[in-house]
């Protein structure tokens, strides 16, 4: 419990914390007040792009957003956690005080996950705020906030998505893990992640089991379509429980291979 | 040797270690009584941080035995080192938190430390001013002073330090090696591993030399330097040769220890208090000495040990300076 405690500590006051909200929020509220703005009424398009801050289907696509482009910077955000307390020396100085290693990187990951459920959090009320000043920049009704329907799923959906985004943030933490570097962890998660992407195109497939896949599959189960989004996973093929299933398969091989990795590991640096 | 078994706070049994075909520790016994403060010697590429982290379950050994504080160490004894402190290699935190945030952050693992320990130690190292600075910002001194706290965090009845006195200034290494003094004195042992061999002199009750992953002495301070008793002289170039015929008949091995430009410095391996005995003897046969030293020296016995800085199969070899004959590299 105190390596929990103490690693949310860490975690509120490092930077990496303050960037990846800041961004991921920044971004969502760019897109939005932006798309208001120049949203032209009159046109078909412009009808489209008004449906972002049209309630309560923004709901649904700020959730989308955030679930989608947070995984990405969850792979960053582990990688940078599990990276620096190899490049920084701060885990051997636990395991020189006799420290199990297993439990000091499943409690680190657990507050990492913890984090980020604040994070994802933050940005969805950061987001529902930007969507009602865009809503109101484009003359659109703010009605549609109180859909009980919609108020009623986001939270199943909220859990569902933040356990798809630790289980990518798992990636990058057990990526880092066995390169023993930020940079190298953040680099081949980011690179991880871009082909798992682009790799869906040609071997749907297979691609589909991917751990960023079923990561998205799982976590828009059950949303209805928005504009530019995947409206419920249309590319991939597999059920949202099976993605679910196969999201936590990810999530725990994911720490195994980090923590055994741990274990065996002679620290020398 | 210190006998082993009897009163030991850290023994270590035939330790080998490799890293791939290099290899590191090639059977290390080292034996190390509670209550000193030992200090750890060897040249670089000699082994001492490869058996820190040995001894701290960083690295885990090839073969061989480690006992801490009179128990066996090996995988899965990690509870073992909640009685140990150690400061490996160069002091390691979070750069974006502050003192006072590292300590904390590094409290909440291994044994429980109490609240108020924290603000002790910070005072101890003098560090209570700047706690709350970034330790990003902190010197090399200020970052060696947090890594002795961190060690002392526990309150450990064994403390590891590999070259504590590096980046302190002089009156930062006074006070450390007081206070090192100051904790052997109450019963702890205190294991340094250390290149500054006047400071290890100062400090140290029992010396251990290692030299190619192998101890090459182990001994109390006091017995190690009885072995290398010298008095010094110090003759014009010119006489040098003359010089060391004459004092041949004191001891033979009178050897040319270093050349200071102006003169040459000669080591005359007899007892201290024969250096009148030397003076005479130079003096009867014409020659003046403009210097004379006597006394013990643990780095004339470092160097006749480790090789005096000749490469040593398996070390990472040492800087070999300018030679003003032969052109060195930069003559």
């Amino acid at each position: 419990m105190r390596i929990f405690v103490s690693g949310l500590r860490k975690l509120v006051g490092r930077p990496a914390s303050f960037v990846t909200v800041g961004l991921l929020a920044g971004l969502l509220v760019l897109i939005i007040i932006a798309s208001a703005a120049s949203a032209n009424r009159s046109t078909a398009r412009g009808e489209a792009t008004l449906l972002l801050v049209t309630f309560p289907a923004a709901y649904d696509f700020v959730l989308e957003f955030i679930l989608g482009l947070g995984g990405l910077f969850a792979v960053i955000y582990g990688a940078a956690i599990a990276g620096s307390e190899w490049g920084w020396g701060t885990l051997k100085n636990a395991v020189a005080r006799g420290e199990s290693r297993t439990r000091y990187m499943l409690l680190t990951f657990a507050s990492i996950s913890v984090m980020i459920a604040v994070g994802l959090a933050l940005t969805f009320v950061v987001g529902v705020g930007a969507a009602i000043v865009g809503a109101n920049i484009g003359g659109v009704s703010t009605a549609g906030l109180n859909d009980s329907a919609t108020l009623t799923r986001l939270p199943q959906t909220f859990v569902r998505g933040w356990f798809s985004v630790i289980e990518e943030a798992s990636l990058g933490f057990a990526i880092a893990t066995l390169a023993r570097s930020q940079l190298a962890g953040i680099g081949a998660g980011i690179a991880f992640y871009f082909g798992e992407t682009f790799a869906r195109f040609f071997l749907p497939d297979i691609v589909k089991y991917m751990p960023f896949a079923v990561a998205n599959a799982s976590a828009t189960a059950g949303a209805p379509a928005t504009p530019g989004g995947d409206g419920g996973s249309t590319l991939s093929s597999l059920p949202a429980d099976t993605a679910l299933l196969l999201v936590a398969v990810w999530l725990i091989g994911s720490l195994a291979v980090a923590i055994l990795f741990t274990e065996r590991a002679e620290i020398t640096g | 040797m210190t006998s082993p078994g009897s009163d030991l706070a850290l023994s270590t049994r035939d330790l080998r270690k490799s890293y791939g075909r290099r290899v590191a520790l090639a059977g290390l016994d080292l034996s190390v009584p509670t209550g000193v403060v030992y200090g750890f010697l060897g040249p670089n590429g000699a082994g001492k941080t490869t058996t820190m982290r040995l001894l701290t379950g960083l690295l885990h050994p090839d073969s061989g035995a480690i006992e801490l504080l009179g128990r066996p160490f090996a995988r899965g004894d990690r509870q073992r080192l909640f009685e140990v402190g150690a400061l490996i290699e160069s002091p390691s935190f979070y750069p974006y938190l502050n003192g006072r945030q590292n300590l904390r952050a590094l409290a909440a693992t291994g044994a429980p430390v109490p609240p108020k320990r924290i603000d002790e130690l910070l005072e101890l190292v003098g560090l209570r001013e700047r706690a709350k600075d970034k330790v990003s910002g902190y010197s090399l001194g200020m970052k060696q002073r947090l890594g002795i706290a961190a060690a002392l965090l526990s309150d450990p009845k064994l403390l590891l330090l590999d070259e504590p006195a590096n980046g302190l200034d002089p009156a930062g290494i006074v006070a450390m090696r007081e206070t090192l003094r100051h904790l052997a004195s109450i019963g702890k042992t205190v294991f340094v591993s250390s290149h500054l061999l006047a400071e290890v002199q100062l400090m140290a009750d029992v010396v251990g030399i290692i030299a190619a992953g192998k101890l090459v002495r182990e001994g109390t301070l006091d017995d190690l330097l009885n072995t290398q008793q010298v008095v010094r002289v110090r003759v014009a170039p010119a006489s040098t040769a003359a010089a060391q015929a004459a004092l041949a008949a004191i001891a033979p091995s009178t050897v040319n220890a270093a050349d200071d430009g102006d003169d040459v410095w000669l080591s005359v391996h007899t007892e201290p208090n024969r250096a009148a005995d030397v003076n005479r003897t130079l003096a009867e046969s014409g020659i003046y000495a403009s210097g004379l030293e006597s006394g013990s020296d643990l780095e004339a016995l470092f160097l006749e040990l480790t090789g005096g800085g000749a490469p040593i199969a398996g070390s990472e070899g040492t800087f070999q300076g300018i030679t003003s004959a032969g052109g060195g590299a930069a003559a």
